[in-house]
């Protein structure tokens, strides 16, 4: 899969402040269709505002972000909320609703291309969404599990059901917040690798935030560190050093030496 | 012996003393507090046991319980029917008010809007159901239809906050989830929202319908009619063995609708 930026996501100099204090201070990055970066810093730096801002859950002071090539700067009303669409996110805590089952869970996601009277319960929902939220788990491995609630599923099942409804939302640009914080390593690995995958075979543009470097690591094209309300880290995954990750989380410890 | 062995260290000193005079204030204002209430209510343990051969005198007469069909029994049956009915009406019309009051009084509202609900409650809950009862006696007369009418004045209130209690207390994520997905406020509703508080919201109305039922029968004092209705009857008739089989139905009745309720509220809360 060759990359191409015109259909990935692009932010430029995002600035976010939340009572004066300085959380985002022009933030520069750019994620690729068919690459997945890893964004990496301390607890506060403000990744999980960076992808808010991006998707629309919180407001920026400032910055431009572009979505598939359309900068969504002078966008409003139904004409943002479409370009918007083209992005999709799942969280550290799935959010998905425990009483229903996976592929209502699934179905979910292609709610926004629905008219009002096929949207209001499951049973409404067409055919034609339902067989494609069935492609969606099938691509995610659990196709077998279609039926079952999405709270009986482990965490690794729920989340992958998650980003299975990012699928069926159709997107092309998958932000991903600690998307395997919660999950025990085997799971975490099968969800990254199930994120790597989804951006070298489908060329999504897929940017995942992360608290564990090994996994960046292992799975990253790219990764950045966030640090002091910038990027201070840009590097491939499989040349992060020991050293790029001190100066990440202990940049402290690393001035006085 | 283990417990010499076992391994130990000083406890260090607490950087802050407890409160020995608020604990000592508190003790002295409760204690006072409870002679004052003893007073007030006249308790003399000496009238109780002076006075137990009325006691007996009472309850030999109302036992063993009058169980004439055609005379108490049938009539009985037929009153813990009202009753139910009352109590069933009274919270199955109060839905529409409450949920109404509910959604208005849930955080994130016009402030204004939700102060204005959350007081509108706050007084529905205020007013006890007898007093409701006895006004709209005024105005439809005396019978069930009054408690109906009281029950639901009342229930929208207690209803209402209960709900919006319940809305507030779930958890926005996946509503977020749908919306940044592009989901619209109806859509976020019907596939979020709701599927995450229906079951809590039928379990609060059941538990409703429980006290609901329990509370039309004090409304039967008041004549909304229903079983206390003939309970009160029999008191002023001196029919002390027919007020027995009476309290008796009541109590299989409360019993039967708590078993019911609470077997619900279970199967939901899984
Ligand atoms: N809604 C908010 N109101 C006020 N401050 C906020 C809000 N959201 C985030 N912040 C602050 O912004 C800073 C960055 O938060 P953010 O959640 O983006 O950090 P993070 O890098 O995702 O951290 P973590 O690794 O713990 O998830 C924190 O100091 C946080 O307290
Ligand atoms: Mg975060």
């Amino acid at each position: 899969m060759t990359t191409s930026l015109d259909s990935g996501l692009s932010v430029r100099g995002l600035r976010k402040s939340y009572g004066g204090r300085t959380v985002l201070a022009g933030v520069d990055f750019a994620v690729a269709a068919g690459e997945l970066v890893v964004l990496l810093g301390t607890n506060g730096s403000g990744k999980s505002t960076a992808l808010r801002c991006v998707i629309g859950l919180t407001e920026p002071d400032g910055g431009e972000i572009t979505l598939r090539g359309k900068s969504l700067k002078g966008l409003s009303g139904t004409e943002l909320a479409r370009s918007r669409r083209t992005a999709a996110m799942v969280f550290q805590q799935i959010h998905l609703v425990r009483r229903r089952s996976a592929l209502d869970n699934v179905c979910a996601g292609g709610l926004a291309g629905l008219p009002l009277s096929r949207s209001l319960a499951p049973a409404l929902f067409p055919r034609e969404l339902r067989e494609h939220a069935m492609a969606c788990l099938d691509r995610v491995g659990l196709a077998d599990r279609a039926h079952d609630r999405a709270g009986r599923l482990s965490g690794g099942q729920q989340q992958r059901v998650a980003v299975a409804r990012a699928l069926c939302q159709g997107a092309k640009v998958l932000l991903a917040d600690e998307p395997v914080s919660a999950l025990d390593p085997a799971a975490a690995t099968q969800v990254m690798a199930l994120l790597a995958e989804l951006a070298h075979r489908d060329g999504l543009a897929v940017a995942a935030v992360l608290h564990q470097p090994e996994l960046a690591r292992r799975h990253a094209d790219r990764v950045l560190g966030l640090l002091g309300g910038e990027i201070r880290l840009s590097c491939r995954g499989t040349t992060l050093s020991d050293s790029d990750i001190e100066a990440l989380y202990a940049p402290d410890r690393v001035e006085e030496a | 012996m283990t417990a010499t062995e076992r391994p130990r260290r000083p406890v260090p000193a607490r950087a802050r003393k407890p409160l020995y005079v608020a604990v000592a204030v508190i003790a002295v204002v409760l204690g006072a507090a409870h002679v004052l209430a003893w007073q007030a209510t006249e308790v003399s343990p000496g009238a109780l046991v002076d006075g137990w051969r009325g006691m007996a005198r009472f309850l030999g007469e109302a036992l063993p319980p009058d169980l004439d069909w055609d005379e108490v029994v049938q009539p009985g049956l037929e009153a813990c029917l009202t009753t139910l009915a009352i109590g069933l009406l009274g919270t199955t019309l109060s839905v529409p008010g409450a949920l109404v009051l509910a959604v208005l009084g849930t955080r994130g509202r016009h402030p204004v809007v939700y102060q204005l609900s959350r007081s509108v409650m706050s007084f529905l809950r205020a007013v006890p159901d007898v007093v409701f009862a006895l006004v709209f006696v005024t105005a439809v007369g005396l019978g069930p239809f009054a408690g109906v009418l009281a029950l639901v004045c009342h229930n929208v209130g207690v209803m209402g906050k209960l709900w919006s209690e319940a809305v507030d207390e779930i958890d926005s994520g996946p509503a977020d989830a749908l919306r940044v997905s592009g989901a619209g406020a109806v859509q976020v509703l019907a596939n979020a929202v709701l599927p995450a508080v229906v079951p809590s919201l039928v379990g609060l109305l059941l538990y409703r319908f429980d006290v609901n039922v329990r509370s039309s029968l004090v409304l039967g004092l008041v004549g909304a009619g229903g079983v206390e209705f003939l309970i009160n009857q029999s008191i002023q008739l001196f029919e002390f063995d027919q007020m027995a089989t009476y309290i008796l139905m009541v109590l299989v009745l409360v019993v039967a609708v708590d078993l019911l309720s609470a077997a619900v509220r279970r199967r939901l809360s899984d």
